[in-house]
């Protein structure tokens, strides 16, 4: 333990111990958490001599000079008791660490105590929005699967102990059991190895060529066309409010994804992002329960990919922000970066061409005549189409999707089915065999006449929604049952929701970057 | 059923109480009835000349699609219950449902979280009830409505036991 650390400092460390004492949060915190309130009270009582010194009076007017005492005396009252209430509801916000829970105990007229267990943890974010960025407290996220909020968030720690405490969490959830004979020793934090970092320009150039950039441009065009045809000017007004809007998004989209980082950890895939908040977020092995790599139109010119994940606990990714941005595994992202992010997600892919099955799930398309009928027939993926082993929407049916009949398709390796679709848009959805978690075939009228039918895999909440669009009705109804079989037989090689336990080879990406992140080491010391 | 179905084939499905028709069309009657009675507002309001201007054909077409519409489901009711079937399978079950928008859906156990029972008034009286069983996903929207009380605390018993023997992480 540092020797001359503060009180909360060596509290921090005592997080690693087996069976860590009941700890508080950082004083600091519900004051860089409620700064918003305390500057509203003191904006709203010294407005008025804000004001006066805009505009150059004297400071205390004779009017006021009556009231002041009775405006000091309220707004000291308010600040008083909002700071005590700061003070209370820090001093009885509580958490620990020990036999595989984590507690917290909040709130003193209504109390509240919650526990998780460590080995059902999804995964683990450290965030730190800009305040508590300048202060160097950081608000540790604590995920189990349940779709609604977060399991445990610790607002703030200091960032040495959150990092401190994430690794104990994490090699707790991993299996790791603490050394009985050194029962004060923390566990340390697991080396990691950059893997991709998203170069500031290549963000930049996605938000330009991304959708919302589509929409400017029409809107646009749209409004002043319309103000010209009708020798309106008022149609500018209404551009204001889309303006202000659109900048904003895409400041958030700047921000959140400015400086993307992954690298890849025992502990799971970490992700470094952010401009003025930062947030770093870990997911432990098998986690992901699916994957989604798309690719907007605009996008094909340079190449570039998206990856979006589903992961029980981050939830839905609806209009929130910050949502989303949890659930993007890649912001934008060469191919090269795409296969490296697969390799890490999925470290045995279950096949032996990962690459020229993942090219074809993101870019390919089957032949339009040659013998796929054939390929169809046989009913097994993988039997050696020139296509990845795709099977395809069979030809029959090609009026429902005049497009995208030749690429709406899936291929199952051992380890996972992919499903492609889309023919502008893009998109390869691959689910892990073992994460699957029912199944369902469905047959509309339209379908039934062209003999084809939908299959889709039920996932935990996110943005990501696998779905097969109009296979082949024999396909279909034989991949229902080998996908069930496939299933069962990797839910039972997966026995242990300790990763340590399960022996899985850890393939790190391409180790251009081999040095150790050289983060300042919170170990003991 | 004479079109082809969707279901893997060799599978005996076991049906749903027939008397589950009854619960479906009572729900029916208290939708498509009270529908149709706020619908036929405006002809009351024009035949009785309170609303001059509103056009006679207008107010006679709205209740009258609405009802063709309504019995046109009220037709499909017997045939759609007996479309619900649900397969228990060594390690799996199997759901399925509709004529015309098919549905199979395959729950493993392993995979189940939680085991509900519901029932409603209607079904109550007639000793009927609805298992619901839950997965870590949302989707998973699996249903198996109008069992008889005794086979639904049957089914619920085997789906736990068979559930705990096959539990698996997410």
């Amino acid at each position: 333990m540092k020797p001359d650390a503060a009180p909360e400092a060596s509290a921090g460390a005592d997080a690693g111990t087996p069976d860590g004492g009941w700890l508080r949060v950082h004083p600091a915190s519900p004051f860089v958490r409620g700064w918003v309130a305390l500057a509203a009270i003191v904006f709203f009582f010294f407005r008025d001599t804000f004001e006066r010194m805009l505009q150059g009076g004297p400071l205390v007017d004779e009017q006021l000079a009556g009231r002041a005492p009775w405006l000091l005396f309220g707004g000291g009252v308010l600040l008083l008791l909002t700071g005590a209430g700061y003070v209370l509801s820090w001093y009885f916000t509580r958490y620990q660490v020990a036999e595989g829970y984590v507690r917290i105990n909040t709130g003193f007229l209504f109390k509240q105590q919650r526990q998780a267990r460590l080995d059902r943890v999804q995964a683990i974010d450290i965030v730190q929005p800009l305040l508590a960025r300048i202060f160097g407290l950081a608000e540790l996220k604590f995920e189990v699967a349940d779709a609604g909020e977060s399991a445990v968030r610790l607002a703030y720690l200091r960032m040495d102990e959150a990092r401190q405490l994430r690794a104990t969490i994490l090699a707790r959830a991993a299996g790791v059991v603490p050394d009985p004979a050194q029962p004060g020793a923390a566990a340390a934090e697991a080396p990691e190895h950059a893997v991709l970092t998203v170069p500031p320009g290549r963000l930049i150039g996605s938000l330009v060529l991304s959708e919302q950039s589509v929409v400017v441009v029409v809107g646009g065009l749209a409004s002043v066309v319309l103000s010209a045809a009708t020798e309106n000017r008022s149609f500018y007004l209404f551009l204001i409010p889309a303006v202000l809007g659109m900048v904003a998004a895409y400041w958030n989209s700047l921000n959140r994804g400015y400086n993307f980082t992954a690298a890849i950890s025992p502990d799971g895939i970490r992700l470094r992002y952010g401009l003025l908040d930062t947030q770093a977020q870990t997911l432990p092995p098998g986690r992901i329960q699916a994957l989604r790599v798309s690719q907007p139109p605009l996008w094909r010119v340079l190449g570039w990919y998206r990856i979006q994940v589903n992961v029980a606990g981050y939830g839905a990714a609806g209009g929130n922000g910050e949502a989303s941005s949890r659930t993007t595994l890649l912001p934008v992202g060469t191919f090269p970066d795409v296969l490296t992010m697969l390799s890490l997600v999925l470290p045995d892919p279950g096949t032996p061409d990962p690459v020229r099955i993942f090219t074809a799930g993101v870019n390919g398309l089957a032949p339009a005549v040659s013998g796929e009928e054939t390929a169809d027939a046989a009913g097994a993926p993988g039997s050696g189409t020139d296509d990845g082993g795709f099977v395809t929407t069979p030809r029959r049916a090609r009026l429902l999707a005049p497009l995208g009949w030749r690429r709406n398709g899936f291929s199952a390796t051992d380890t996972a089915l992919l499903i492609r679709s889309g023919r502008w848009w893009r998109h390869l959805v691959v689910v892990p065999h073992q994460r699957t978690q029912s199944m369902a075939l469905e047959q509309g009228p339209l379908a039934r006449r062209f003999r084809v039918a939908d299959l889709v895999l039920h996932t935990t909440a996110g943005p990501v929604s696998p779905r097969l669009i109009q296979a082949g009705l024999d396909e279909g109804r034989a991949l229902l049952d080998e996908q069930a079989a496939r299933a069962r037989a990797a839910r039972k090689r997966q026995t242990s929701e300790h990763w340590l336990d399960q022996v899985r080879p850890l393939v790190a990406g391409p180790s251009h970057t081999e040095e150790p992140n050289s983060q300042e080491d919170p170990q003991h010391g | 059923m004479r079109t082809e179905a969707i279901d893997p084939p060799g599978i005996t499905w076991l049906r749903v109480s027939p008397k589950y028709i009854t619960v479906r069309l009572a729900s029916w009657a208290l939708a498509n009835l009270v529908v149709v009675a706020l619908l036929c507002v405006p002809l009351i309001l024009v035949v009785s000349g309170v609303w001059e201007n509103f056009p006679l054909w207008l107010a006679v077409a709205l209740p009258a699609v609405m009802l063709v519409l309504a019995l046109w489901r009220l037709l499909l009711i017997p045939r759609q219950v007996r479309a619900i079937g649900y397969a228990e399978r060594e390690d799996d079950l199997l759901i399925r449902r509709g004529i015309f928008f098919q549905r199979t859906l395959v729950v493993p156990y392993g995979r189940m979280q939680y085991v509900d029972i519901g029932v409603g008034p209607v079904e109550r009286g007639l000793g009927l009830c609805t298992l619901k069983l839950h997965t870590a996903s949302a989707g998973t929207n699996a249903e198996i409505p109008g069992l008889p009380a005794a086979e639904g605390a049957r089914l619920r018993e085997q789906l736990s036991a068979r559930g705990e023997a096959r539990l698996a992480g997410l």
